[in-house]
């Protein structure tokens, strides 16, 4: 398997819904071909109203994590409020687009509630946001997600809706995917709360 | 005109010789070829250059035990990354007392095995007697060395029946033939050797004999991404061969193992965040 996108695996897929946005993403963590633990966060809470998703080389997912952590955290100090979604999506860009030179082996989607509206971007892996989609995926099953994303996906669906219709997504195309699977969790945000359901999938 | 240099005979190297006075000649490499053997990769010259062989992207084992030769395979196909099919047969039943699985080059195993099974019934109408395990994989290997270096990738176990018992053989492209009790082949094989290794022994029951085969290809199957789908599990005695099982799918087996060691899934057991 070459190329160090593909050396750890994993897919993760983004959907917006009416008032809400949804967030799905794998939990294996691999290296190359053999399976070391099938309960790998992708999917970070950044603050009550955006998730981050993150699918590509393990150890930049869990970098660029730390340091949108940091980010967001030194945000919240020196300016006393919180960060708007639509920030947020421009501070992911920038941050990649830093390392140009030198890249963060990773693919974001940003999910967020902003005022009730929800915001989805995605971001190729030195910062080119793309924030005008419906739904968008990542990582090595990316490309069988989008099939069923296709087939399944109506806009302005429900939170419940949603959530099913993401989660037979991200099932199907890992399925198909032998890098990604093991498992699955799906988030589901709405102005009252986020849920988190994990999924019972293949575990080959 | 074709002509050997002996100096070049060992690469399969042939040139023409000019009738110049000036001879081609091709530069000899200065250190000693070291050539690697392993068990199920390629064989490699000089260290070799690849990090894992795709074309065995599967899980097959056999183990001989006191009620005959237990086969279990998995049942996947993948191309790359790719899942082509979790429904393939990579047991071929090349007759009623004969059995090969199939690792590699799926076009390969069919082909030579369905030969292989020409022969063995053409040696039994010739000959008024089958043909014996040892004889019949003797024949793969000589096949298979006489089209060395041209591409085959085949790494199967022949497992069959005959007057003198139950006989397990290891053949690979290269040419090798190992008789043996235990063999697992593929991408997966060091996952079926470490369940294998653990349980094994000569006097396991017959059901026993097919838990363990299908313990071991499920764990397998959960840690190799180029194995899984269904496990197919083949027994060999003294009357022929037996299909016990046709296909158990790897994923309930998952579940149900997990149940056992109390693992029922309400929740995150090691309560990792989520978040």
């Amino acid at each position: 398997m070459s190329g160090i996108f593909e050396y750890n695996g994993g897919s993760i897929v983004g959907m917006k819904g009416k008032n809400c946005i949804a967030m799905a993403c794998d939990r294996r963590f691999g290296q190359q071909m053999s399976t070391i633990t099938t309960n790998y966060q992708k999917v970070f809470k950044i603050q009550d109203n955006i998730l981050l998703a993150l699918s590509g080389l393990n150890s930049d997912i869990h970098t660029f994590y730390a340091l949108m952590e940091k980010e967001i955290n030194l945000y919240n100090l020196k300016e006393n409020r919180k960060m708007k979604p639509t920030t947020f999506a421009n501070l992911v860009a920038s941050s990649l687009y830093e390392r140009r030179f030198g890249p963060f082996f990773v693919t974001p989607i940003v999910a967020g509630l902003e005022n009730g509206k929800p915001i989805l971007a995605t971001y190729d892996s030195i910062g080119c946001k793309s924030d005008l989609d419906d739904f968008q995926v990542g990582g090595t099953g990316g490309n069988y997600i989008y099939g069923a994303c296709e087939a399944f996906f109506k806009p302005d669906m429900s939170p419940e809706e949603l959530e099913e219709v993401i989660g037979q997504s991200l099932v199907s195309g890992c399925d198909r995917d032998s890098l990604s699977g093991w498992g699955g969790v799906v988030y589901v945000l709405t102005e009252q709360k986020l849920t988190v359901k994990i999924l019972k999938t293949k575990q080959t | 005109m074709i002509d050997f240099d002996p100096s070049t005979f060992g690469l399969a190297h042939t040139y023409q010789k000019e009738d110049k006075d000036e001879i081609n000649t091709l530069a000899l490499p200065s250190a000693p070829q070291v050539i690697y053997k392993t068990l199920n990769g390629p064989t490699q010259i000089n260290g070799g250059n690849k990090l894992t062989n795709f074309k065995h992207g599967t899980t097959t084992l056999g183990f001989v035990f006191k009620e005959g030769i237990l086969l279990a395979v998995d049942s996947r196909a993948s191309m790359g990354s790719f899942l082509s099919s979790e429904q393939v047969r990579k047991v071929i039943e090349i007759n009623e007392y004969l059995l090969g699985t199939m690792a590699g080059g799926a076009a390969d195993c069919q082909y030579w095995l369905a030969y292989l099974a020409n022969h063995c019934r053409t040696y039994e109408l010739k000959n008024g007697s089958k043909l014996s395990v040892a004889a019949a994989s003797k024949f793969l290997q000589g096949i298979l060395i006489g089209y060395r270096n041209s591409g085959l990738s085949m790494g199967c176990m022949i497992a069959g029946t005959d007057t003198t018992g139950q006989h397990l053989y290891y053949i690979d492209n290269d040419g090798m033939r190992l008789k043996g009790d235990i063999f697992s082949v593929g991408s997966g094989s060091t996952y079926a050797y470490g369940v294998l290794d653990n349980h094994y022994r000569y006097d396991l029951s017959l059901n026993e004999a097919v838990e363990l085969g299908i313990r071991a290809i499920y764990h397998a199957t959960h840690r190799d991404t180029a194995s899984g789908g269904v496990v197919r599990v083949y027994h060999i005695h003294k009357d022929g061969w037996t299909k016990v099982h046709d296909g158990i799918d790897v994923v309930d087996l998952h579940y149900q193992f997990a149940k056992q060691k109390g693992l029922v899934g309400d929740g995150d057991e090691a309560k990792q965040r989520l978040f």
